[in-house]
């Protein structure tokens, strides 16, 4: 079973539009929706669960229509926004105390250990704790109720590099169960690299790309070269260029990449930034 | 939804402290005066309030998007904020009922009648305050619908003022008396529902 699947979804604004998004997340993976600012990310995450009406397409979670009986899918995904939303006046105690009266299957002694596992106090108001705490709090409730999706919107932007490692730790640990799955949006590409068994590209409410991240891997290479030897390189073999007073770089698919061009492993970074400037 | 009452409670122990002192020096207050309503009925404008007050509160702390995640519907959101002002007005109009009573008890003026139809009063007059307003906030949000506070301000000031007046007059003529307490009870009550219904299609159509 997929643990998400979307087909053909469709939102407009004034001024922007996701326009036919179609992506299918498989059970036990890990799939990063890379954009920039305002590129969409957080309106698909709306979108999927049903916070957003859509204007067409359709969206399954865990095998069920979104809209319906969503309230009860909900009891099976974690999900932690970008401005993460926690009353401020509330210590992470009573907080617990919510969420013990809001999903069924809630975890106390799971809680109360992930607290003091990532140092988070449990009798500071919410609106003392700084933004990375803001955000643990917030990954520490979305894993206390035994969830089977968990969506993250930016769940790594301020933290420092020694939390953001425990909570990538925290995500593998997760998806160790095969039906355990994370969508995960980030524009810090860097982060989802390491973490993601899929990645989508958004830009400007379109999907340039969704694939496995192994198989991008594989599948496209660098050529750093000078702009005298990319012009002698046929068009139809560059997916992506790139020309500086200071040389050339191509993207190529590695089955086709020419004989005399020394070929380089792409990361999923360079890709992104190639796709998002070529759609410019 | 007990969750979302739990959290309410733990809000307004925080932030409404302030509508307890000032309801407690309200209720002094209309026990030393005499015939005027204005302090009894301040506090049930009070408490009908704090719902509103809750949802700024939510908002600014982008709860209202937060909880679109949980496994709540959108009639039990709406239904948790009538609830707790409904629990915050009972709760209220308790102690109101409690210094009324002892008041008319000491004047030798209490008569269960005229004090049943003044507790009637109370609580439609603190219904009416947030089932004004509540189907605005929830359509427009608490910063736009804040046209509606003032123009339930002036509803219910107008309302306190007719209420005094069958009030007095009820006392002056029992057969006005009975017709007028059914009334104003289902007055009250279909207040309430109707502004709950509306809240709820509204909310339901509003994109989180």
């Amino acid at each position: 079973m997929n643990a998400l699947e979307l087909k053909n979804v469709r939102k407009s604004f004034s001024g922007f539009c996701l326009d036919n998004i179609s992506l299918t997340l498989p059970s036990g993976c890990i799939m990063g929706l890379i954009g920039e600012n305002g590129a969409g990310k957080s309106t698909t995450i709306k979108l999927i669960l049903d916070m957003l009406h859509k204007d067409g397409g359709t969206i399954t979670i865990l095998g069920k229509d979104n809209e319906k009986d969503i309230s009860l899918t909900k009891e099976d995904v974690g999900v932690v926004m970008d401005d993460i939303g926690m009353p401020e006046c509330l210590t992470a105690k009573q907080i617990g105390n919510v969420m013990k009266h809001t999903f069924r299957n809630w975890n106390d002694a799971e809680y109360t250990q992930l607290l003091q596992k990532l140092s988070l106090p449990d009798n500071k108001q919410f609106k003392d704790f700084s933004r990375g705490m803001k955000m643990k709090l917030g990954i520490v409730v979305a894993l206390s109720h035994g969830a089977k999706l968990l969506l993250f919107d930016e769940p790594t932007s301020g933290l420092d590099p020694v939390v953001r490692d425990e909570v990538v730790d925290m995500f593998y640990d997760f998806t160790r169960d095969e039906n355990h799955s994370i969508l995960i949006s980030s524009h810090i590409v860097s982060d989802l690299e390491k973490l993601c068994d899929y990645v989508a590209f958004l830009h400007k409410g379109k999907l340039l790309l969704c694939e496995e991240k192994d198989v991008l891997l594989s599948e496209y290479g660098i050529i750093h070269c000078t702009v005298e030897q990319l012009s002698e390189l046929n068009n139809e073999v560059i997916r992506y260029r790139k020309e500086t007073p200071y040389g050339a770089e191509a993207i190529v698919l590695r089955k086709d990449a020419p004989d005399g061009f020394k070929l380089s492993p792409i990361s999923i970074e360079e890709l992104f930034v190639f796709m998002v400037k070529e759609a410019k | 939804m007990k969750g979302l009452l739990l959290k309410d409670w733990y809000m307004m122990k925080k932030y409404c402290r302030y509508y307890l002192f000032v309801s407690i020096g309200f209720i002094i207050l209309s026990m030393m005066s005499s015939g005027n309503m204005f302090f009894v009925f301040y506090p049930c404008l009070l408490a009908g309030m704090i719902p509103v007050n809750l949802l700024g509160y939510d908002e600014r702390s982008r709860w209202t998007e937060y909880v679109g995640t949980l496994p709540y519907t959108k009639t039990q959101i709406v239904s948790a904020k009538y609830l707790i002002g409904l629990f915050t007005q009972i709760a209220l109009l308790t102690v109101i009922c409690i210094a009324q009573g002892v008041k008319m008890g000491i004047e030798g003026t209490f008569v269960l009648k005229e004090f049943l139809l003044l507790m009637m009063l109370l609580l439609i007059l603190a219904s009416v305050a947030s089932s004004l307003t509540l189907p605005f906030v929830f359509k427009y949000g608490v910063e736009k619908g804040r046209g509606a506070y003032y123009v339930m301000i002036g509803v219910v000031c107008a309302g306190s003022i007719i209420a005094t007046t069958i009030f007095k007059e009820g006392l002056q003529n029992e057969i006005q008396l009975n017709a007028v307490l059914p009334i104003a009870c289902l007055v009250g009550i279909g207040i309430y529902v109707l502004s709950w219904y509306l809240s709820v299609v509204f909310y339901k159509k509003k994109e989180m």
